[in-house]
C-alpha cells in the first residue's frame, strides 16, 4: 500500500492512508494552527482522511523577523 | 466539515471564531474584518492617497489586493533590502502582482539609498539583523510616503505579528512601546501616519485568503530572521491558541481596551536630521544618517587598506 506523504519545508513525512489530516499532523507534532495543507493550488480541510500515493504539502504560515 | 455560513464544503476551520469556512465565504470574512477595522480605527478615507509597504510575502499582497478590491487608491513600495538569494525573490512576487492587477509599484533599492544592502550593513553596524533593518525600513518607507505626499503608509502585520509585539513588550514591561503599540499611529510633520488594517486577521487566515485567490507570494522566510524572537513569541501563543483558541485575539483586544493605563514616553522635540532633513530626536545625524555614515567610514577603511582602485 502506497503510503500518503506530508511535505513540510525540507521534510517530508510518510503518513499511512485513511488517517485524517488533523489527527496525521498532531501525530507528527505540527500545531495546525501552524501550518495550511496544500495540493494542486486548493486548501485541504482538516477533516480530509489521507488517500494511497497522495501528496500534499504543509505551507507555514508563521513568518517573522 | 460544512461551511457554517453556506453549508458547502468547508476547507478551514477557524476556532478562535467558531467558523467552518468554504474559499467563498473564508474571503468574504477576510476582506470584512478589513474594512471594519479600516473604518473602526478610523485609519483613512477612499479619498485619501495610499501606500502599502510591499514585501512579495502574504500579508503585504494580501493588503494590497484587498484595498483595491474595496475601492481605495493603494500604490505599492517594494524595498529591495539587498539580501543574498531573498531580496531577488521577493521582488519578483511584488513586480508580479502590482503588473498582474495594473497598480503602481515605487521600489527603492537600499543599497543605493544607504550605501549598502541589509547584508553589508549587518557587517559593519552594531546590532542585530532584524533591529538594523527594522531602521533602516522605517526610515525609507516613512521618506517615500512622505515626499510621495502620500496620506497613510500601510504595513501588512497581521494578529501573530501583533500579539507576538505585545507578548514581547508586556515579559520586559517595556511600558513606552506598550503606549504606542495600536492598529494607527497618528501623523505629525514629517512623519507620516501608519496604520495596520490586518490586526484582527490571524497568519493562517491571511495565507489561506492568498491560496483561495491564486495570490503568488514568497513562502520563503529572510535568512537573517532565523533564530528571531519573534518567532520564538509567536510560536509560544500558537502553542496557547491550541490549547485555548481565541488566545491572541483576546490578548489583542484586550490590551486596546486598558493600553491608554500605560504612560507614553514624555514626547521628545523632533528635530531635522542635518543631512537629509527627515526628523530625528537625536542632536545631530538621524539613526539612518548615521549607518550610512559608518558604512562610507567602513568602505573609505576597506580602500586606504587595499590601495585606492587604479
Amino acid at each position: 500500500m502506497a503510503m500518503a506523504t506530508l511535505k513540510h519545508r525540507d521534510k517530508t513525512y510518510e503518513v499511512e492512508p485513511g488517517t485524517t489530516l488533523e489527527r496525521a499532523l498532531r501525530e507528527l507534532g505540527i500545531i495546525p494552527e501552524t501550518v495550511l495543507p496544500v495540493r494542486d493550488g486548493k486548501i485541504i480541510p482538516p477533516t480530509h482522511r489521507l488517500e494511497e500515493g497522495e501528496e500534499i504539502e504543509l505551507v507555514d504560515v508563521i513568518s517573522g523577523g | 466539515m460544512k461551511c457554517t455560513i453556506c453549508k458547502k464544503p468547508a476547507v478551514i476551520k477557524l476556532r478562535h471564531a467558531n467558523l467552518k469556512l468554504c474559499p467563498e465565504h473564508l474571503v468574504a470574512r477576510v476582506e470584512k474584518v478589513v474594512a471594519e477595522t479600516i473604518k473602526k480605527f478610523r485609519m483613512f478615507t477612499p479619498e485619501e492617497r495610499v501606500l502599502v509597504a510591499v514585501s512579495g510575502g502574504k500579508d503585504s499582497l494580501a493588503l494590497w489586493g484587498i484595498l483595491n478590491k474595496l475601492g481605495y487608491r493603494a500604490d505599492g513600495v517594494y524595498l529591495d533590502l539587498g539580501i543574498a538569494g531573498y531580496s531577488g525573490r521577493s521582488r519578483e512576487f511584488s513586480e508580479g502582482f502590482a503588473a498582474a492587477h495594473g497598480l503602481k509599484l515605487l521600489v527603492v533599492r537600499v543599497e543605493e539609498e544607504l550605501g549598502a544592502g541589509i547584508d553589508g550593513l549587518v557587517k559593519v553596524a552594531r546590532g542585530k539583523a532584524c533591529s538594523l533593518c527594522g531602521t533602516v525600513k522605517r526610515y525609507l518607507l516613512n521618506r517615500v510616503a512622505y515626499e510621495g505626499g502620500y496620506d497613510v503608509l500601510l504595513t501588512g502585520h497581521n494578529l501573530d505579528d501583533e500579539a507576538a509585539t505585545l507578548l514581547g513588550n508586556t515579559l520586559c514591561w517595556e511600558e513606552g512601546y506598550l503606549a504606542r503599540q495600536h492598529p494607527v499611529l497618528p501623523g505629525e510633520g514629517k512623519l507620516v501616519r501608519r496604520a495596520k488594517p490586518l490586526v484582527f486577521l490571524s497568519e493562517r487566515e491571511v495565507a489561506a485568503y492568498c491560496v483561495i485567490s491564486g495570490i503568488a507570494y514568497i513562502y520563503e522566510e529572510c535568512p537573517h530572521a532565523a533564530g528571531a524572537r519573534s518567532i520564538t513569541l509567536k510560536r509560544v501563543l500558537n502553542e496557547l491558541e491550541d490549547r485555548y483558541p481565541g488566545t491572541k485575539l483576546g490578548f489583542l483586544r484586550g490590551f486596546l481596551k486598558v493600553r491608554e493605563r500605560f504612560t507614553p514616553p514624555e514626547p521628545v522635540e523632533l528635530r531635522d536630521c542635518p543631512s537629509c532633513g527627515m526628523p530625528t530626536a537625536s542632536e545631530g545625524l538621524c539613526r539612518f544618517c548615521r549607518l550610512k555614515e559608518r558604512i562610507t567610514r567602513h568602505a573609505l577603511r576597506v580602500t586606504e587598506d587595499h590601495g585606492a582602485p587604479a
